[in-house]
Formats: C-alpha cells, sequence, structure tokens
C-alpha cells in the first residue's frame, strides 16, 4: 500500500495525534477537578478559579483545531484510540474470542 | 489448469444443473451431484482469489453472493459456504473426488444442518437511536440531570464550567444505561418471534443516527411479516430507527 508522505499531512498527523492526547488530558483533568470540588475541600473562589482555568484551557485547545483544520484528525486519532483499547479489554474478558481470532491465522 | 472446485453452497436436492457464467470472474457455475445433495461450484486454480483493488474483491463478494442466491432460490434448502472456498486435487485425488470425501465425511452434520434450515432464511435487523433525542429526554425526566442543570445556569462561569463537566459524564453514564436497557428490551421482543438470534457487531454511526442493535435472526420465511410489524412499531417512535433486511439464505447460521 503506497503511503503519500509530504511535509504537510506529516505535520498535520502529528499535530492530530497531539492534540488528541492533550484533549485526553483535559478530561482527565476536568475529571479530577470536579471531584476535588465535590470534595468540599476548596472555597468557592478556589472552584471558580479552577473552573476558569480549565475552560480556557479548552478554549485554547478548540481554537488550535480550527486554526489548523484538524478536527476531524483529532477526532478519528481518538475513535482509532477507543477501538484499540476496546479492542484490548474485549479480548482481555473473552480469552475465547482471542483464541477464535488467532486459530484461522 | 482449473484443476481445482470453488465452492459456493450445498444444496439438499441431488440435481445436475448449470447456472451458467455467473461465477466470479463470469465463470460457468454448475452442480456436483452426490447422494441425494449437490454442491455448487465453478473450475478454477488451486489458489485463493486475492487482490489488493478493493473494487476487484468487491464484485468477487457480489458475484459470491449472487450465486449462492440463486441457488438459494433455485432449490430452496443450501447451506452457503464463505468466500474462497477451494477444494484441491492431491495424488491421489482430484478435486471431484475429494469433495465428495468431504461430504462423506460431514454426512451427518450436513443432514442435520439441513433440517435445521428448511424453510427458514435469515434476516438483518438493526435499530438505530438518535442520541439528540434521547439525551434530550433524558435532560428533561432525569432528577438529577434536571437539578445540576438549573443550578448551571445561576453559577458563576468556572463553576459552571465544572458542573457541566460533572452533568457531561452523568448523561455520558445514563445513555449507556439507556442503550443497554433497550438493548435488552428489543432483543427480547425480538428474540420471543424468531427461532435463532445471532448478535453482531454495531457499525460506527455516519449522521445523526447511531446503531445501538445489530442482528442476525433464524426464521421462517412466513413470519416476517409478523417480525416486520413488531419492528415497525419500534421504528414509528421518533427517538428510534430500524433497518430489516432480508430473507437471505442463512449466511449466519450455517456453522
Amino acid at each position: 500500500m503506497a503511503i503519500d508522505i509530504n511535509e504537510n499531512n506529516l505535520k498535520h498527523g502529528l499535530l492530530g495525534l497531539v492534540i488528541a492526547l492533550v484533549e485526553i488530558i483535559r478530561d482527565s483533568l476536568n475529571l479530577q477537578a470536579v471531584k476535588r470540588m465535590e470534595g468540599g475541600g476548596l472555597s468557592e473562589e478556589e472552584v471558580e478559579r479552577l473552573g476558569k482555568a480549565l475552560q480556557d484551557i479548552d478554549r485554547a485547545i478548540e481554537e488550535v483545531k480550527k486554526e489548523q483544520g484538524i478536527t476531524e484528525s483529532v477526532e478519528s486519532v481518538r475513535e482509532g484510540l477507543d477501538d484499540v483499547v476496546d479492542d484490548v479489554f474485549d479480548k482481555l474478558v473473552d480469552p475465547q474470542r482471542w483464541a477464535e481470532e488467532n486459530r484461522d491465522v | 489448469m482449473s484443476e481445482a472446485r470453488y465452492i459456493y453452497c450445498i444444496a439438499n436436492r441431488d440435481e445436475e444443473k448449470t447456472f451458467g457464467r455467473i461465477g466470479l470472474e463470469k465463470s460457468p457455475v454448475y452442480t456436483i451431484p452426490w447422494k441425494e445433495i449437490c454442491v455448487v461450484v465453478h473450475d478454477c486454480v488451486s489458489s485463493p482469489y486475492q487482490s489488493e483493488d478493493q473494487e476487484t474483491v468487491r464484485s468477487w463478494l457480489v458475484s459470491h453472493e449472487r450465486v449462492i442466491e440463486t441457488a438459494w432460490e433455485h432449490f430452496g434448502n443450501v447451506l452457503p459456504l464463505g468466500f474462497d472456498t477451494i477444494v484441491k486435487p492431491d495424488e491421489e485425488n482430484d478435486a471431484p473426488e475429494n469433495i465428495k470425501k468431504w461430504l462423506m465425511n460431514d454426512y451427518k452434520k450436513l443432514k442435520q444442518k439441513f433440517k435445521k434450515l428448511e424453510g427458514k432464511a435469515e434476516f438483518g435487523v438493526q435499530v438505530f437511536w438518535y442520541p439528540q433525542a434521547i439525551a434530550q429526554k433524558l435532560m428533561e425526566t432525569h432528577q438529577q440531570l434536571r437539578n445540576l442543570n438549573k443550578e448551571i445556569q445561576s453559577k458563576p462561569p468556572g463553576m459552571a464550567y465544572l458542573y457541566k463537566q460533572k452533568l457531561d459524564t452523568i448523561l455520558r453514564n445514563q445513555m449507556e444505561k439507556e442503550a443497554q436497557r433497550y438493548f435488552e428490551k428489543f432483543y427480547k421482543q425480538i428474540d420471543e418471534k424468531v427461532e435463532e438470534v445471532k448478535v453482531e457487531k454495531v457499525k460506527k454511526s455516519e449522521d445523526e443516527k447511531q446503531m445501538i442493535m445489530n442482528l442476525s435472526c433464524l426464521s421462517p420465511s412466513e413470519n416476517s411479516k409478523d417480525l416486520g410489524d413488531d419492528l415497525e412499531k419500534i421504528d414509528k417512535k421518533k427517538e428510534f430507527s430500524v433497518r430489516f433486511t432480508g430473507p437471505w439464505p442463512p449466511y449466519s447460521f450455517v456453522q
């Protein structure tokens, strides 16, 4: 299969991957922040500052995606990663399926 | 050079028949009878059909299915085989003899399969939902979601953002629960109306619809109206859409 690599789409693909990872980290940070907020250890002002900071990160990510035109690219990287994870879990949970798949190889 | 035989399906009748050039690459398709059954084949070389070109492979698959459907319409009861099932000759036997050896080996199993599939067809049932519509319904009916949504309106922006993350997580969990609930509900309905059900993987969504259930069903061909009526009731609901296909030859129920 011929893969057409040029400087442009290599950068594009790499940037898509990087932003996808940044989004995953952002999601994790958001989860942590909500937990801390619910935990009650933060003052109202601290919660407000935390929320705003995360919101700013979110907006920055959306801007980068728009400016670079990589929104679909990022989406497809994340879908691809989801598929890989699903696949691994499926096989862990159902070893029979894994055995069946490898029998015919 | 055409020492091997490409096998499409096995039919429950010992008829000598030619179907014409409907096979892969326009190969002439005919039957090899044995005892009271026959095998639908075309002559080929001893290597599998392989190609890097998607269009070529697609046209082969279409031919493969078309031959099986033609045979199914003619014979009524056939056991479809997978793409690229080829029987080769060896030092002792030619290909037709090897086919007969194989039939002899599996004879009992084949007759059992024929008995099971007599008068039955395969139907495909795919159920989609509209995630937007479902999410909206949840936001209106689910207590915790309604409360959160109200609170967000009155909070300063940073807090509102965090509350929204929380709401999104809960909404996502509820959607998963709903998908599971509807899957079980529809599965049960369908299972009661058909003889056998196979759960297939759902396909990724292209648009605002999302597939939540993909089933292959084995059922007597006459029952399709009954099943169709049930599925129509689901399709009528505005949050759902159903794709009902068939009758097909029983591809998924041969193993």
